[in-house]
C-alpha cells in the first residue's frame, strides 16, 4: 500500500477531525434533512421566473420572434447573447472535473459535482435559444440529418450553425454521462442508508444497484479517466465552434482567427465566476465550510485571473490587429476614427473591459482572493462583464451596416425578450435547488478518497515523513514500483 | 440463483485490508470480492485483477463515430445531392472536421458508458445483494467465498483477530436481479458506538 | 538509503556528438555564408540570414519553454516535477546565449542589412507608396522592433536566472514550515512575472513583431498563440530527451516511468493542442477566402510547400495522437526519446516553413545548409545544458515537494 503522504505546506483540503463516516454524514445530511424556508423561498422564485418563461415562449411560438425587437440589421440579439453565454458558463463544469482530474488537482473533489451538475443545467438554458429562435419550431427536426423524403432534403454539413447542434448535443450527452457515472457510487451511498419509503425507491433505481465491488471500482476509474480525456477536448470544441459562428463570416468584429481559443477561455472564465457564485451560497447554506474551503475559492480565484488575464490579451490583440492590419472595416469596428467604441454601444465596450479585465485583477493578491465578500462581489461582475462581452462582439458587429441607408435603429430588447431570459434564470434555479436537495452535492467518494491524504487532522501525522531525509523516504517507498 | 456461503470481513483502514487480502491469498481462501465506499489505490493489483480493457473499446467506438461522420457527410454531399455552398468543393473535408469530432467523442463516450454498466451489470432497477451496508459508507469489506474445504468459523476468527470488525458467515445469492431496496436493514438505527472509527 | 548521484559529469561521447555538431555547423556557416550570404543574388542571400534567424528564433523560444514550464508548475503547486526540475531549469540556461545570437541576427537583419532581405516594411521607398505599410509604421519601426527584441530577451533571461537562482536554495537545508511557505512565496512571484511577461512577449508581440511581419501586408490574430504552442510542445519534448538521457546514464533516480508518463501526457495534449490551434487559424482563413488573408496559405497548401504543409501535420498531428495515445507507449523511456526528437525535427520544420515559406514563395529551399545549421545550435545546446546540468545537484533535496514527487502516480 502506498504511504498516505502530502507536504504539509499545502493547505488541507478538509477541515476539522473527520472520519469517513463523518463525510457521509455532513455531505448526505442536506439529502436527509427537511428543506428550510429559504430553500422554499428560492425554489418558488425560480419557478415563478420558469413559468414567466414558459410565457414569454409560447408568446414567440404564438407571434413568432417578431415580437422581439430583432430588425435589419441586427438580427440576432439577446437570445443568441444569452446563447453564447449561457454556453460559457457551462463550461467550467467539465473543466474542473475533466482537466482538473488530468492535472490531478485535488482541489476539484470539494466542487466538481455541483460544477458538473451546473454545467448540465447551464447547457440546457443555452439550448432553450436557438431552438426558439427558430421561430417555427415544430420545424426544428430539419436540422436531422436523416434519410428523408423531402427532396431529399439534407442539412448544410458545412454550416456552422449545424456543428453547433452536433457539438451542443454531443456536450450535453456526455456531460450527463460524466456526472452521472460519478453520481452512482454516492446514489449506493444514499440508498444503504435511507429510511423512507421514497428514497428507498428512489436511490434504489438511480444508484443502478451499484455494490462497491473491486472489479467494479476498477473499471469506474478506467471509465472516468476515459471520459475526461474525452471531454478536455470536447470542452474546447463546444466554445470553439460557437465561435466559428461568427468567426466563419466575413463580417468586420467577427471574423479573427484568434476566436476560438479566446471564446474558449472566456468561457472558463465566466463558468468560474458562476462556481463561484453558487459554491460561495452552497457551503454557507449546507454547512460545508470544511469540505468547500477558502483554499478551494482561493485556487478557483486563480483560474480566475490567469483565464481572466487570457481574455485580456485576446482583447489586446484584436485591438492591435484591427490596427496592424489596416482594413477599414475592422477598424471601423473596433472604434478607431469614430467607430463603435463611441457610438451607443460604447458603453458596452467600456462596462466589459472594466469588468473581464480590470476588475479581476484584484485577484493577485493573497488577501483578496481568500476573501470571501470580495471573491463574491466579484464574481458577478465577471458575470456580467461576460454577458457584455458576447453582447459586444454580436451586435455593434451589426448594427451598422456597410451601407449607412441600412443602419440599424439602437436596438433594445422587448419584455419578452428579457422574459426569455429571465425563464432561463429560472429553469437553471429550479434545476440547481431540486439537485441541492435530492443528489449529493459533493462528490462522496472522491473526498474519501482524499481525506486520508489532505484532511486536516492526518496531515500533522505526517511531521516525521516531511523531517525525514529524502534519501531515506525514497528507499522506503520506491520498492512499489 | 443458487445460495453460496460467505465470510464477510468488514476493515476499517486501508493497511489491514491489504494485509488481509495479502493473508487470504497466502492461505489460499477464495476472495469473492472486496467492497469498498470509494477506490483503493493499488487493490486491483493486489487482488490480481486484470488491467480493465474498457478504454480500448472506447478507441473503437470512437473510431466508428469517426467513420460514420466521415461517409455519410462525404455520401451525401458528393453521391446523393451534391450541392454547391458558397463555392466550396463538395469534398469540403476542413469543414466536416467538427462534425466528424463530435461524433467520435460521441460514440466513444456512450458506447463506453453502455460497456460500462453492462460489464458491472448495473442499471436502474438492478439489485444485488449487499454483504455490508456500510461498505457504500466507511468499511472496507472483503468477502471470502466459502468453499468445501473452508472453515468459516476458523476465517472469521482468523481475520477478527487482524482488525475485521462486525463479521459474519452469510448464505447469499450472487448475481443480480430486478427489484427494490424495501426490506433492507437500516444500518445506524442500532447503536454503534462500540465500533471505534480511527 | 539510496545514493543520490548528484554531481553530472559530462560523458566523453556527449562531448564528442556535441564537438561533431559543433564542427559540421561553424564549416556550414562559413560555408553558406561565402556561398549564399555573399551572393549578389537576393534570394539566394535572403535565403542565409532567414535560415539562422529561424533557427535561432526556434531554439530560443523552445530553451525559454523550459521556464514556461518551470513557472507554470511553480503556480500551480506542482509537485511531481520536483525530481527532474533541475533539468528543464539547465536548459533555460541557453536563453540568454541563443538570445544573444537571436539579437545578433536580428539587428543584423534589421539595422545593418540595406538589401532588406527579410522584412519588406524596412524598405522605405516601398513603403511610402504602401498606405497599408505606412500605417504600420507605429509598430513596425527599426527603434520599436530592437527595443521590443532587447527588453524581451533580457527579461527572460533575467527572470530565468532570477528562478535559478532561487531554486538552489532547496540544496542549502530543509525547508519547512514557515520557511517553506516563504520559499513557495518568493518563487511564485517571480514565477507570476516571468508568466506575464511571457504572455506580453511570446503570447503577443514577439511572433509579430519577428516573424509574421516578414508577410507584412498578412495577419492572423492566432499568430502568436499559435507560435507559443509550437515551440512549447517541442520545449517539452526537449525536456523529455534530457530527462531520458540522464536516466539512461543512472542519473535522476528519483525519477522514474510515472514522472516520464506525465511528461508523455502533456506532450501528446500539448500536440492536440497545437493542431487544434494550427486547425482554427487554417480553417478560419480557408472558410471566408478573404484574399488579404488567404495569400498565406496558396502557395503553401497548393503550391511549392504542399509536401511540407502535409508533413507538418503528419508529423505534429497524426504521428503523435497515434503512437501516444496508449499508456505503455509513454512509459518507455526510449520510445519517448524517439517520439520527443521526432516532434522537435517537426515543430523545426514548421518554423522553416513559417519563416522560409514566406521568404522563397516559389520554392522550397531546404538543403544541407538548413541542417547543418541546425547541426550548429543542437551542438550548442548540448554543451550549454550539460555544462549547467554540471553546475549544480540534479536533484534539489530539499526542495518542499520531493517526496510527493518521489511518490508520484501516474
Amino acid at each position: 500500500m502506498q504511504v498516505k503522504y502530502e507536504s504539509q505546506l499545502r493547505e488541507p483540503l478538509i477541515y476539522g477531525k473527520k472520519t469517513y463516516h463523518d463525510l457521509t454524514e455532513d455531505i448526505i445530511r442536506p439529502i436527509e434533512a427537511k428543506p428550510t424556508r429559504l430553500w422554499y423561498i428560492g425554489f418558488f422564485v425560480a419557478v415563478a421566473l420558469l413559468c414567466f418563461g414558459i410565457f414569454s415562449v409560447y408568446r414567440d411560438v404564438t407571434y413568432g420572434i417578431g415580437q422581439w425587437n430583432l430588425n435589419k440589421s441586427v438580427g440576432w440579439g439577446w437570445d443568441i447573447t444569452n446563447f453564447v453565454w449561457w454556453v460559457g458558463i457551462g463550461h467550467a463544469g467539465t473543466l474542473i472535473s475533466a482537466i482538473l482530474l488530468l492535472f490531478r488537482q485535488g482541489w476539484r473533489t470539494g466542487v466538481n459535482r455541483a460544477a458538473e451538475a451546473m454545467t448540465i443545467f447551464a447547457v440546457m438554458c443555452a439550448g432553450q435559444f436557438p431552438v426558439w429562435h427558430m421561430g417555427r419550431v415544430w420545424m426544428g427536426f430539419f436540422v436531422l440529418p436523416y434519410i428523408n423524403t423531402r427532396g431529399p432534403v439534407w442539412p448544410n454539413f458545412n454550416s456552422p450553425l449545424l456543428w453547433d447542434v452536433f457539438a451542443i448535443s454531443t456536450y450535453l450527452t456526455v456531460s450527463l454521462l460524466f456526472w452521472y457515472s460519478g453520481l452512482i457510487p454516492d446514489m449506493a451511498t444514499v440508498r444503504d442508508r435511507a429510511k423512507t419509503k421514497f428514497r428507498k425507491f428512489f436511490y434504489g433505481i438511480t444508484s443502478f444497484g451499484w455494490t462497491g465491488s473491486a472489479k467494479h471500482w476498477q473499471r469506474h476509474e478506467a471509465l472516468s479517466l476515459v471520459l475526461a480525456g474525452l471531454s478536455t477536448p470536447l470542452v474546447l470544441s463546444v466554445h470553439t465552434i460557437v465561435s466559428f459562428d461568427f468567426a466563419t463570416s466575413v463580417v468586420p468584429g467577427w471574423h479573427s482567427t484568434i476566436f476560438p481559443p479566446y471564446f474558449v477561455a472566456g468561457a472558463i472564465f465566466s463558468g468560474f465566476a458562476m462556481v463561484q457564485t453558487l459554491m460561495l451560497v452552497v457551503r454557507k447554506v449546507f454547512a460545508l465550510e470544511d469540505y468547500i474551503t477558502i483554499g478551494h475559492i482561493e485556487a478557483m480565484n486563480k483560474v480566475i485571473i490567469l483565464t481572466g488575464s487570457i481574455v485580456g490579451v485576446a482583447y489586446c490583440t484584436e485591438l492591435f490587429i484591427a490596427y496592424y492590419s489596416q482594413n477599414k472595416y475592422e477598424q471601423y469596428y473596433f472604434g478607431f476614427s469614430s467607430g463603435n467604441l463611441f457610438s451607443p454601444y460604447g458603453w458596452v465596450f467600456y462596462s466589459l473591459m472594466f469588468c473581464n479585465v480590470i476588475a479581476p485583477q484584484i485577484f493577485w493578491f493573497r488577501k483578496m482572493r481568500r476573501n470571501i465578500y470580495v471573491t463574491f462581489f466579484l464574481s458577478i461582475i465577471i458575470n456580467c462583464g461576460m454577458w457584455f462581452e458576447r453582447f459586444w462582439i454580436i451586435v455593434p458587429a451589426l448594427f451598422r451596416d456597410y451601407l449607412p441607408s441600412s443602419w440599424s435603429v439602437y436596438y433594445a430588447p422587448t419584455i419578452w425578450e428579457i422574459g426569455f431570459y429571465l425563464g432561463t434564470f429560472g429553469l437553471f434555479f429550479t434545476c440547481f435547488f431540486l439537485f441541492a436537495k435530492y443528489f449529493p452535492i459533493i462528490a462522496l467518494f472522491e473526498v474519501k478518497h482524499i481525506l486520508k491524504t489532505t484532511g486536516e487532522s492526518y496531515k500533522d501525522q505526517v511531521t516525521n515523513i516531511e523531517e525525514e531525509a529524502v534519501e531515506k523516504f525514497a528507499q522506503e517507498n520506491l520498492h512499489h514500483h | 440463483m443458487k445460495k453460496k456461503k460467505f465470510v464477510v470481513l468488514p476493515f476499517q483502514e486501508e493497511a489491514k485490508l491489504f494485509d488481509a487480502v495479502k493473508m487470504a491469498k497466502e492461505d489460499g481462501y477464495k476472495i469473492h470480492d472486496v467492497y469498498t465506499p470509494f477506490p483503493v489505490h493499488g487493490l486491483d493489483k493486489a487482488l490480481g485483477l486484470k488491467e480493465s480493457s474498457l478504454h480500448k473499446a472506447g478507441f473503437y467506438y470512437g473510431l466508428t463515430g469517426l467513420s460514420v461522420a466521415f461517409f455519410y457527410i462525404g455520401w451525401i454531399f458528393n453521391f446523393d445531392w451534391p450541392h454547391n455552398y458558397g463555392g466550396k468543393p463538395h469534398f469540403s473535408f476542413p469543414a466536416w472536421i467538427p462534425i466528424m469530432f463530435e461524433l467520435t467523442v460521441l460514440f466513444s463516450a456512450v458506447g463506453m458508458t453502455y460497456t460500462f454498466c453492462w460489464l458491472c451489470k448495473i442499471a436502474p432497477g438492478v439489485k444485488k445483494h449487499h454483504f455490508h451496508p456500510r461498505a457504500t459508507d466507511d468499511l472496507l469489506v472483503l468477502v471470502i467465498e466459502c468453499t468445501a474445504h473452508t472453515n468459516a468459523e476458523e476465517v472469521e476468527s482468523k481475520f477478527k483477530k487482524n482488525g475485521a470488525i462486525d463479521t459474519s458467515i452469510q448464505y447469499a445469492e450472487i448475481g443480480w436481479w430486478w427489484g427494490t431496496y424495501n426490506d433492507d436493514t437500516i444500518p445506524f438505527t442500532k447503536d454503534n458506538s462500540s465500533i471505534v472509527v480511527a | 538509503m539510496i545514493a543520490l548521484r548528484e554531481k553530472f559529469k559530462i560523458p566523453k561521447k556527449l562531448k564528442a556528438i556535441a564537438a561533431l555538431l559543433l564542427i559540421i555547423g561553424i564549416l556550414t556557416i562559413l560555408s553558406g555564408f561565402f556561398t549564399k550570404g555573399l551572393s549578389t543574388d537576393n534570394a539566394v542571400s535572403a535565403q542565409f540570414w532567414g535560415v539562422l534567424m529561424y533557427n535561432t528564433i526556434f531554439w530560443t523560444l523552445i530553451c525559454n519553454a523550459s521556464m514556461f514550464f518551470v513557472c507554470f508548475t511553480t503556480l500551480a503547486m506542482g509537485g511531481w516535477q520536483a525530481s527532474f526540475r533541475r533539468v528543464p531549469e539547465a536548459i533555460s540556461c541557453m536563453v540568454p546565449i541563443f538570445g544573444v545570437l537571436t539579437f545578433l541576427i536580428l539587428f543584423y537583419v534589421v539595422a545593418i542589412d540595406h538589401n532588406y532581405h527579410i522584412y519588406g516594411w524596412l524598405n522605405t521607398d516601398v513603403v511610402q507608396h504602401d498606405e497599408v505599410l505606412k500605417g504600420k509604421q507605429g509598430f513596425l519601426n527599426v527603434k520599436f522592433y530592437l527595443i521590443w527584441t532587447v527588453l524581451t530577451l533580457a527579461l527572460w533571461s533575467l527572470l530565468g536566472w532570477r528562478m535559478r537562482v532561487l531554486s538552489s536554495e532547496a540544496d542549502k537545508g530543509p525547508l519547512l514550515g514557515e520557511k517553506g511557505k516563504k520559499y513557495i512565496w518568493k518563487n511564485t512571484v517571480t514565477a507570476s512575472l516571468f508568466v506575464v511577461w511571457f504572455a506580453l512577449t511570446v503570447g503577443s508581440t514577439v511572433p509579430w513583431f519577428w516573424m509574421m511581419s516578414i508577410d507584412p501586408h498578412w495577419y492572423s490574430s492566432m499568430y502568436s498563440w499559435y507560435t507559443f504552442a509550437s515551440s512549447f510542445v517541442s520545449g517539452l519534448s526537449l525536456i523529455a530527451l534530457w530527462v531520458v538521457y540522464l536516466k539512461n546514464n543512472n542519473y535522476l533516480e528519483l525519477t522514474n516511468q510515472e514522472h516520464l508518463h506525465d511528461l508523455g501526457k502533456f506532450i501528446f495534449a500539448f500536440s492536440i493542442f497545437w493542431t487544434y490551434l494550427w486547425f482554427a487559424q487554417f480553417m478560419l482563413i480557408w472558410y471566408a477566402n478573404i484574399p488579404d488573408e488567404v495569400v498565406y496559405f496558396k502557395h503553401r497548401m497548393q503550391g511549392a510547400y504542399r509536401g511540407i504543409f502535409f508533413l507538418n501535420l503528419i508529423i505534429n498531428f497524426v504521428f503523435p495522437i497515434l503512437l501516444l495515445m496508449s499508456n505503455d507507449s509513454k512509459r518507455k523511456y526510449n520510445w519517448i526519446a524517439f517520439m520527443a526528437t521526432f516532434i522537435i525535427l517537426g515543430h523545426w520544420m514548421d518554423f522553416y516553413q513559417m519563416v522560409m515559406g514566406s521568404l522563397s514563395k516559389q520554392e522550397v529551399s531546404l538543403s544541407w545548409f538548413d541542417f547543418g545549421v541546425l547541426a550548429f545550435f543542437v551542438g550548442v545546446m548540448i554543451y550549454g545544458v550539460a555544462f549547467a546540468l554540471t553546475k549544480k545537484p540534479l536533484i534539489a533535496k530539499y526542495n518542499p515537494f520531493l517526496k510527493e514527487s518521489v511518490i508520484h502516480h501516474s
